[in-house]
């Protein structure tokens, strides 16, 4: 029975070879690309896996119970906790307190091995000498054991050990940070893998913080929210336990925060329960299955069109006592048969894509299926669900062909039970392609959005250049030399930049309920900040040289204002260290951070105009001339600052580095390459629909155009009913398509226009008319009576 | 071995009824060769396709070896044609895609009939219709006389108590057509029940006896060989 089915369907496969490749075309590329979107996904979540202690490890995050639109988690807490309170409890088997290198936020830290060739690298952290533990660490040169325990020392990845030392071996050598801390390398280990969360470039021993940084008493301070704690709990260790236990830890110092313990497993696509990018992934997922659906109706449907050429097969097995249910299953193993084999094409497809996709996700992280034997298991079920499934519909309709009217081969029983159902699936197949195509707009859209639509401020002509030096001149007379170049068109000094976010503090401010504190982030800026990054006023003024007294008084933006239900904001106060500070005017809101995120209240407060700070130059340079400005900047620079390290950037870096943007631009590519697949399958599938219909009308089109139908109502005739159903999946997608631009995460949206769902749909209207015209233009031109003799 | 009993078929379209038979009696017994003649559109592929189960009527009764079937089911339909009945079509109705054996094959498919068994029982029919050598030829690769001797083969494989034949000889020349009315006489003889449809006086001259059929009645009956029941 098996082997009969078998070879009769191989035959017909091969009988008819264009519906053939058609069919299987549609299913592998399916296929393909459902696995290329799982193993995307799979990738995604699970992130981390290499470290040998996956799931025991835990961060100490803080939730802050506070107002709405300020951000509600912190995946750092104070030094003091961790060593105080930490410590005692039994169900850590190992902690290790993590802190960044200068500001992580910022560009980095300047390494370098002769204070000439200098490496700007983020992403180093000072840390306990059990991190190594708690981590999987892969050294390979010195080991764990001695690698963080020598003050001055430094543990570096590879790769950095490779730039500084241009590959020569480092275990031993010195090199500088910022051309000031002199550094001994104890260790070099293997790059961490791309699906870290926490991937450090470079280690120094939490040993040497005070000393590389000032700051003695960090372990006694309750107030520095700035040190990250992993934690390896013991073996059979109640994570909930530990977090009853220090849930009320802080609440001596501040009551509203809690502590918790967040698993590595969750940190990548879910670090706070929620405001998470887990959104994302369930549209890719969606996405992925759509497509699949989308190639199994694409099967269905022809598989169903091409049955009425299998009817004669039918009657004759029918009378020769072949029952239903024996016909039924060779119609099911037969759609199992080829979408098992479309399964293994599209693996093999899949793995031949993987370096062309992993270049699009800009990871090096998929890799080949095969080695994957959980991903081999689902795919290898949903092939299984999806052959059954596809092979079901066709097995009932075509196993119930009467047989007398089988042996006749006529389809009046296909036509009247499978019209209707055959409607729907060419709907539903409209509907998604309709639907993905619009999505792909929209995520396009908001990504632009993200990366180059109205931020509130000018971020077009900006360099920007974070210095650290132990220097502590003025920076006026800096300015004033930039601002006598035609090049440069404004300059300011601040703590922080758009894109940088500074910390705050919880404020009281006037009018506020008793008990009422918001967290205000807070930053320094000088005179020209306002004018350097083109903000606007919209009530009262901006900080003015001409009023000394200036320095006691405040910005805020339009958020703070709404948040502290001001009518009239100019001249109320805001109470800062028991001082109450004035309010002289309102910055319009631009987005400071990230267009994830929402607005949150800002306080701006005069800088003092000392380089010591360590602050964020910003330089606007007359527009087309990044060039000149540029070395214009580096020559004033370097001469004010001969002794330290830094690099002038456009702030567009900074911008497109922003993490969530990042993910958003994987995404945008991703949705776009689907929409294309997407669109591919349905053309594809179409095609091979309307090849059939063409077919089965090369009779009626022979007699039309014997009695003088012209091509035009040829045309008509054959493409209304497609393009009734392509309008009615108009219904269906438009309205699921606008839902996913709601379900977007992200604070801000790009307004949506009706012409990304007009244009949509003309895009899929112009292909299955395309589609439509190709096969109708083809049968029109056959002569009648090369047809008509046919029958 | 058949009869039935006021068996009356109707087609039904929107606009229009015909009726294809009207109560309609008829007996066949066992070992019995009948023809059944007519002219187009008389009925008599539909009580053909009626007592091979492939269709059913709207009225009457069908006695099939003493039970009665009308009421029969689906899946009751398929278990009785299954080994009983074979069908030999004008067209042949052979399957393009299957070879010679292949074809022949299908019957015993259907019954699951395993491995040597099977492959014993195809060749031996084979052979015996002197279509042995072209046992891997596809269909198309035959002639119409030869794929009728296939199409006969696969009919009678089973060993079917009746054997239906629907013009059998319609799309062959005569020296075909004369072959294969051998067959079938030789098939009979060997005690298989036939009831043949034909528009040959010729070929229907060969039967014991010959009905015709005229819009839907039985007109007349005609006695060609007196028939004893061999048992």
């Amino acid at each position: 029975m098996i082997r009969q089915s078998l070879l009769f369907f191989v035959r017909n496969l091969l009988k008819d070879k264009l519906f053939s490749v058609i069919n299987l075309t549609n299913l592998v590329t399916g296929f393909a690309t459902f696995i290329l979107i799982s193993q995307f996904i799979d990738m995604e979540l699970n992130w981390d896996i290499h470290n040998t202690h996956y799931d025991r490890i835990y961060r100490v995050q803080l939730f802050q119970d506070q107002q709405e639109n300020i951000v509600q988690h912190s995946s750092s807490i104070t030094a003091a906790f961790s060593r105080h309170d930490l410590v005692n409890l039994p169900e850590i088997e190992k902690i290790a307190l993590v802190h960044d290198v200068g500001d992580n936020n910022k560009d980095g830290v300047f390494l370098s091995a002769d204070k000439k060739n200098q490496f700007l690298i983020r992403y180093g952290y000072y840390a306990d000498q059990s991190v190594l533990e708690i981590f999987s660490f892969h050294f390979l040169e010195g080991g764990p054991d001695k690698a963080l325990t020598v003050p001055n020392s430094i543990v570096l990845s590879k790769d950095i050990a490779d730039r500084l030392f241009r590959g020569e071996k480092a275990l031993g050598r010195q090199l500088y940070a910022e051309n000031k801390a002199l550094l001994t390398v104890t260790g070099v280990y293997s790059d961490l893998p791309e699906n870290s969360e926490w991937r450090p470039r470079y280690l120094i021993p939490m040993k040497s913080f005070t000393a590389l940084t000032g700051w003695k008493d960090y372990e006694d301070n309750y107030w520095a929210y700035s040190f990250h704690t992993y934690v390896l709990l013991k073996e059979n260790a109640d994570p909930a336990g530990v977090d009853a236990k220090i849930h009320d830890a802080l609440k001596d110092y501040r009551k509203e925060h809690y502590p918790y313990l967040r698993p590595l497993s969750k940190l990548h696509v879910n670090p706070y329960f929620e405001n998470s990018m887990l959104n994302g992934y369930t549209l890719l997922s969606f996405i992925a299955t759509l497509i699949l659906v989308l190639s199994a109706i694409n099967y269905i449907n022809l598989q169903v069109a091409n049955a009425t050429t299998r009817m004669r097969e039918i009657g004759i097995k029918k009378s020769v006592g072949f029952s239903k249910r024996q016909l039924w299953s060779q119609f099911v193993f037969e759609s199992l048969f080829i979408t098992v084999l479309a399964a293994l094409a599209g693996m093999i497809l899949s793995h031949l894509a993987i370096p062309a996709f992993n270049k699009l996700i800009e990871k090096d992280v998929i890799t080949s299926v095969f080695t994957q034997p959980r991903l081999l298991v689902i795919i290898g079920s949903i092939t299984l669900v999806t052959g059954f499934l596809s092979g079901l519909y066709p097995a009932v309709v075509i196993a119930s062909f009467n047989p007398v009217v089988a042996l006749k081969q006529k389809a009046t029983s296909e036509e009247k039970n499978g019209i209707t159902l055959k409607k729907v699936l060419v709907t539903t197949q409209f509907s998604i392609s309709l639907f993905l195509l619009i999505v792909s707009f929209i995520v396009y859209r908001q990504t632009w959005y993200m990366a180059k639509g109205d931020l509130g401020f000018n971020s077009g002509n900006l360099l920007y250049a974070n210095i650290i030096t132990s220097k502590s001149g003025s920076f006026d007379p800096i300015r004033q030399r930039l601002l006598e170049h035609p090049e440069i068109q404004d300059a300011s000094f601040s703590d922080y930049i758009p894109f940088i976010l500074p910390g705050g503090n919880e404020l009281i401010w006037e009018d506020a309920l008793p008990g009422e504190k918001v967290f205000v982030r807070i930053n320094l800026v000088s005179y020209d900040f306002v004018s350097a990054f083109n903000l606007k006023i919209i009530t009262g003024r901006n900080f003015s040289r001409e009023y000394p007294s200036d320095v006691e008084k405040c910005l805020v933006n339009e958020t703070a204002v709404r948040i502290f239900r001001w009518k009239d904001p100019v001249g109320k106060h805001i109470q800062v260290n028991d001082k109450q500070v004035e309010v002289i005017g309102v910055i319009k809101d631009y987005i400071p951070f990230s267009v994830h995120n929402p607005i949150e209240p800002f306080m701006y407060r005069l800088i003092k105009d000392s380089a010591s700070l360590n602050g964020v130059y910003a330089i606007r340079y007359l527009p087309g001339k990044e060039k000149e400005a540029s070395a214009i900047v580096k020559e004033e620079f370097v001469q004010a600052f001969p002794d330290d390290v830094f690099e002038f950037k456009h702030i567009g870096f900074l911008i497109q580095n922003e993490n969530a943007l990042k993910v958003w631009i994987v995404f945008k590519k991703m949705c776009v390459f689907f929409a294309v697949i997407s669109i591919l399958i349905s053309s594809v599938g179409l095609f091979g629909l309307i090849l059939f219909f063409a077919r089965r009308k090369m009779k009626e089109i022979g007699i039309r155009k014997v009695l003088g139908f012209s091509m035009r109502s040829l045309y008509f005739t054959m493409s209304s009913g497609f393009i009734k159903l392509l309008l009615l999946s108009v219904i269906f997608a438009w309205p699921l398509a606008y839902g996913i631009y709601k379900y977007l995460p992200g604070a801000h949206k790009y307004p949506i226009q009706i012409w990304e769902f007009l244009l949509g749909s003309a895009i899929v209207l112009m292909l299955a008319l395309a589609t439509i015209s190709f096969q109708i233009v083809k049968a029109a031109k056959t002569k009648p009576v090369d047809v008509l003799k046919d029958e | 071995m058949i009869r039935t009993n006021q068996l009356t078929k109707v087609f039904r379209t929107e606009l229009i009824e015909t009726t294809a038979l009207r109560q309609v009696n008829f007996e066949v017994k066992k070992g019995e060769f009948v023809a059944i003649m007519g002219p187009s559109g008389c009925g008599k592929s539909t009580l053909l396709n009626i007592l091979g189960l492939l269709d059913d009527a709207n009225s009457g009764l069908y006695f099939f070896d003493g039970t009665e079937v009308s009421a029969f089911n689906e899946n009751q339909r398929t278990q009785l044609r299954k080994g009983n009945i074979g069908f030999v079509f004008q067209s042949f109705n052979l399957i393009d895609e299957l070879s010679v054996y292949e074809n022949v094959e299908l019957p015993l498919v259907a019954l699951r009939i395993q491995g040597n068994a099977r492959r014993k029982t195809v060749d031996e029919m084979l052979d015996r219709m002197h279509i042995g050598h072209r046992k891997d030829h596809f269909p198309r690769q035959l002639s119409g006389g030869q794929q009728q001797r296939v199409a006969i083969a696969r009919a009678v494989i089973t060993n079917p108590k009746l054997i239906l034949a629907d013009e059998p000889t319609g799309n062959l020349d005569s020296t075909n057509g004369e072959q294969v009315m051998q067959l079938l006489e030789q098939l009979n003889t060997e005690g298989t029940t036939i009831v043949m449809v034909t528009h040959s006086l010729h070929h229907a001259d060969r039967a014991h006896r010959v009905v015709n059929l005229f819009d839907g009645h039985i007109v007349t009956e005609r006695v060609e060989k007196i028939f004893s029941p061999l048992n």
